[in-house]
């Protein structure tokens, strides 16, 4: 969306992204699937964050615990070569509000 | 590699909450005043002095503790004259009478236009001073979110960390069969408690579930029974899972370098386990757990065999 970041240093470039969480229940059991299944296709670390707490976008029970209600702000970081790739993979999931609604 | 850790600020309402329990705590007035109410100051403090006047060091920031000696002084006042002295209690963040006693009738009208929020605890006012103090540095005290999954096996906090997928849930659910407790799956919450110790619970909402890959999400004490959870343990060491190939230099093969983690500013014990196919890894984790113990009994076994190695050698010079 709007503030994409990108620092690129020599080995592993960092991407930043906010989304809002859309769909209206929020980041519950099946979404909190989608995004590891999509994260986990990727080899760079990402983390999601939310009101400062980050977790790893690669572990399910990592992100119930962010508990992304409807209309939470969230950022995606992703670390390492294909996080440009990652980010906007795991944003896209957020914009389709994860098949629901 | 951990991000910087938090204290919470708390609110008047939050100390309510912690220690509705805990401190016998229930509302005598202005409930609705304690929400959003920040309490800058994390102390107790009983106002004797400045209710009897002294103003110069009042610690008004602090929630305020009337016991019999504060109730029994104001008593014996005259009607006006009290009214003025509790009136000194405008600015504090809340206030809390100690022995069940019932809101005297000048107290609630002062206090409906102060919106002071004012509590009342069961307890006798030296017991509710010292848990109160407790619960409340409990509360505020520094904590963070850490990746990793924590056990306590036979009596020993164990937190295991590694890259996700590596195994640490599947470890913890062997090790649940063997009769151990998870404390928390994945993700841990480490808190420094008023002690300076370091405690480990799971994050309240997923604490009784697990994902096992190819399962899916389980509910622990369900299928295990309550004795396979545990809301709170002391952190005595970490075992940071990694594959074999990756950074072999740092896997200790005697126990002689003890390496620690800063958690907190508290020194954690640390081990690396290499991670290899045909390895027994939930046995290795259960051994570490009972060497550390061991260690903690102030026994270890590397230590006492370099010293017997080293005084045979002498001999043979």
């Amino acid at each position: 969306m709007d503030s994409d970041k990108k620092t690129t240093t020599a080995s592993a470039p960092a991407v930043a992204r906010d989304v809002t969480v859309l769909n209206r229940y929020g980041i519950h059991a099946r979404p909190a699937a989608l995004l590891v299944k999509a994260a986990t296709g990727f080899a760079c670390e990402i983390l999601l964050e939310k009101n400062g707490v980050k977790v790893n976008a690669k572990s399910i029970m990592g992100l119930l615990t962010l508990e992304g209600n409807h209309g939470a702000k969230l950022k995606i970081h992703a670390t390492g070569p294909d996080a440009a790739a990652a980010v906007a993979a795991l944003a896209d999931l957020f914009e389709r509000k994860f098949f629901e609604d | 590699m951990w991000r910087i850790a938090e204290s919470p600020r708390i609110t008047v309402a939050d100390f309510f909450e912690a220690g509705r329990q805990a401190l016998q705590l229930d509302w005598a007035a202005n409930p609705d005043a304690a929400v959003g109410r920040e309490i800058t100051e994390v102390a107790l403090n009983r106002p004797g002095l400045a209710l009897a006047g002294f103003m110069r060091y009042f610690a008004y920031r602090r929630i305020q503790v009337l016991g019999l000696a504060e109730m029994t002084y104001l008593g014996s006042l005259p009607a006006a004259e009290r009214i003025q002295r509790l009136k000194t209690l405008a600015h504090v963040p809340g206030i809390v009478m100690s022995r069940g006693r019932r809101l005297p009738g000048y107290f609630q009208k002062v206090f409906a236009d102060l919106r002071v929020p004012v509590m009342r605890t069961h307890l006798v006012t030296g017991h509710f001073m010292n848990a109160g103090t407790v619960l409340m540095q409990n509360l505020t005290s520094p904590r963070i979110r850490v990746p990793g999954t924590m056990i306590e096996i036979d009596g020993v906090g164990v937190l295991l960390e590694g890259e996700p997928g590596i195994g640490k849930s599947e470890i913890a659910l062997a090790l649940i069969k063997r009769g151990h407790s998870l404390v928390a799956d994945d993700t841990t919450v480490l808190t420094r408690d008023s002690t300076g110790t370091i405690q480990g619970s799971a994050v309240p909402i997923t604490r009784e579930h697990m994902e096992i890959r190819g399962l899916g999400i389980i509910h622990v004490p369900g299928l295990f029974g309550v004795a396979s959870m545990r809301d709170g343990m002391r952190l005595d060491l970490i075992i940071r899972m990694q594959k074999a190939a990756v950074g072999a230099d740092d896997i200790d093969r005697t126990g002689l370098d003890a390496q620690f983690r800063d958690v907190l500013g508290v020194p954690v014990p640390l081990i690396a386990v290499p991670v290899a196919a045909g390895r027994d890894l939930t046995n290795v984790v259960e051994v570490a757990a009972l060497n550390q113990r061991m260690k903690q009994m102030g026994r270890d076994a590397a230590r006492e065999l370099d010293e017997k190695l080293k005084v045979a050698l002498a001999r043979k010079d």
